[in-house]
């Protein structure tokens, strides 16, 4: 007989999901619950030429122009949230060898919504008089079929890809968010929905019987899910919600590499290229002590 | 009779500003996502005026930080903990709205007040957070539009807390994310701008409002012991000064009391100076 398709893997087997050329949308939100075990391992591959497709985006985008692994960004921010600019993309976009297509943070994400109902595009009404339209080439200008009023049309995102880190799943790919998450969440589900490939790095690997007995938690059916991969403190050193704080200790370090060539590649060096995997990393951060530091305080 | 306070910070006098600003508003909207100074103008003051608004004339204010709405103000966690969600989750309001609901809030049109800041400003309130010099190759490549564009195309109004200085208020923008009135005149709505947009800017100096015909910045008023020819010196264009500028109404005894005592009395929102 046959078996329910079981979806697990590992992250070196999910990083070749992804391919040169190829856009991405990676979930989070700056430097929270993003999938940074995930993005270090797709930069241990060669793959290169990448365009994310964005709406808040942080460390993920700053670590990947910083490698030179982009060719363009369509996001309506990078920065490093309370630490300020993204020293590594800024480098990128100020010698112009990276791209960017500007979108607000409401067209950003919306693009994504309306990628996940399987429609063109998004009627738009913030648009008139700036400058993201005089240097966004992908934005046309339509008109409303019952009252001729002028609209700006911004077109769906799908991505070839999209990576996400979330609390739980099962080996079959269904994915737990907890009511605890924070709210930003809503935008990594449409963000799935509307990708042709999903991988899924999750705090917990959980039992078929737990979406059984919780159904509501589901928030990714597995049907849209092609790979899950169990890797604990994989939001490492980005926050996850009630699993553990942001590593600001970490991040300013980070942050500080960021701002020059040389002692960035010296960060990717010594945390990225120089490490085998995600377990060489956390003990490298400071493993178990480091991550019973960064619990967040109890309700 | 108001008792005017004699001992006031600047931060506190701007966070009464607001307040009073706010007297008759439905809701403001804050962002969240910003460090140091920014943090302060964009997220401190305005939310320690709104929550001075709602203790004194106006209850029922809306306070939309972020998706929290009307977080209790007296429990405010820690700005060490506004960098965790789940802290941030955790702060008790009356509502934590789904992300997308503010979307939709300001796509309808039924959000009231913004408040925001920006690295440039310019004579007619157009404002940039994307790049400095040629945006094809910049000087500086700023974070980008994110809800900066929103604030000022779909809000009733926005109202920027800026510090004042030459380098912030420009001639011109070089990137224009948050649209004002352009080049002046009509030329906002006859881009497609039928509502919203700036509506006054609080700075450390003064406040400044629009030109109901020209819509070049024009000094509403002057802070307590501030000349117009200082305020003139510290931006980058010509200011419209009318004849006799009056004094910006200085908080009151009462209110600096509250901001101290019930607002703000860990200095938080309004920093330490």
């Amino acid at each position: 007989m046959r078996r329910m398709m079981e979806k697990i893997t590992t992250l070196e087997k999910a990083a070749k999901l992804v391919e040169s050329g190829n856009s991405i949308a990676i979930g989070g939100f700056t430097v929270y619950r993003k999938p940074m075990a995930f993005v270090r391992e797709l930069l241990r591959t060669d793959v290169r030429d990448l365009n994310v497709l964005g709406w808040t985006s942080g460390i993920d985008v700053d670590m990947l122009a910083g490698a030179g692994r982009l060719r363009r960004v369509e996001l309506s921010y990078v920065g490093l949230d309370f630490l300020g600019l993204a020293p590594s993309y800024r480098r990128a976009v100020e010698s112009g060898e990276l791209q960017v297509i500007e979108y607000t943070e409401l067209t950003s994400a919306m693009r994504f919504k309306v990628g996940a109902m399987g429609m063109n595009f998004f009627p738009a009404k913030s648009l008139f008089g700036s400058d993201l339209l005089r240097h966004n080439p992908d934005v046309r200008e339509i008109k409303c079929p019952f009252t001729g009023e002028v609209f700006h049309a911004v077109p769906a995102a799908r991505p070839d890809v999209t990576v996400l880190h979330a609390p739980m799943a099962d080996v079959y790919g269904n994915v737990v968010y907890l009511p605890s998450s924070n709210r930003n969440i809503e935008w990594d589900i449409p963000m799935a929905e509307c990708a042709k490939k999903v991988v899924v790095t999750v705090e917990k690997i959980v039992e078929y019987d737990y979406m059984l007995s919780n159904p509501l938690l589901t928030k990714i059916p597995r049907f849209k899910v092609d790979a899950v991969v169990e890797v604990p403190y994989g939001a490492h050193p980005t926050d996850h919600d009630s699993y553990y704080k942001v590593d600001k200790d970490h991040l300013r370090a980070y942050a500080e590499a960021s701002r020059k060539p040389e002692t960035f590649k010296q960060y990717l060096d010594e945390y990225v290229y120089g490490v085998k995997d995600h377990w060489e990393y956390m003990n490298k951060v400071g493993g178990i002590k480091r991550m019973v530091e960064l619990r967040p305080a109890e309700e | 009779m108001k008792k005017y306070a004699k001992d006031y910070t600047i931060e506190e006098l701007m966070a009464t500003v607001v307040s009073r600003e706010m007297r008759s508003a439905r809701n403001g909207f804050i962002g969240t996502g910003t460090g140091g100074r920014t943090y302060t103008l964009a997220v401190g003051i305005p939310l320690a005026g709104m929550s001075l608004a709602r203790m004194t004339s106006n209850p029922d204010l809306s306070i939309l930080f972020s998706y929290k709405v009307n977080p209790v103000i007296e429990e405010m966690p820690s700005p060490d903990s506004l960098t965790s969600p789940y802290e941030l989750m955790n702060w008790r309001c009356e509502a934590n709205l789904a992300y997308d609901a503010i979307f939709l809030m300001a796509m309808r049109g039924e959000i009231d007040t913004g408040f925001g800041s920006a690295a440039q400003i310019d004579r007619f309130g157009n404002a940039n957070i994307v790049a400095i010099g040629d945006y094809r190759k910049p000087k500086v490549r700023l974070i980008g539009p994110i809800f900066q564009t929103e604030h000022f195309a779909l809000f009733g109004r926005e109202i920027l807390l800026m510090d004042h200085e030459r380098r912030n208020f420009v001639e011109r923008v070089d990137f224009v994310s948050g649209v004002g009135y352009l080049e002046g005149g009509d030329s906002r709505r006859r881009a497609g701008l039928k509502r919203g947009g700036p509506d006054k800017i609080i700075t450390n100096l003064a406040v400044l409002d629009f030109d109901e015909k020209t819509r070049g910045v024009r000094v509403l008023s002057l802070h307590p012991g501030v000349e117009a020819s200082e305020v003139q010196k510290n931006t980058g264009f010509e200011l419209v000064i009318p004849r006799g500028v009056p004094e910006t109404e200085p908080p009151s005894v009462d209110e600096v009391e509250l901001l101290r005592t019930k607002v703000d009395p860990r200095r938080i929102m309004l920093g330490t100076s």
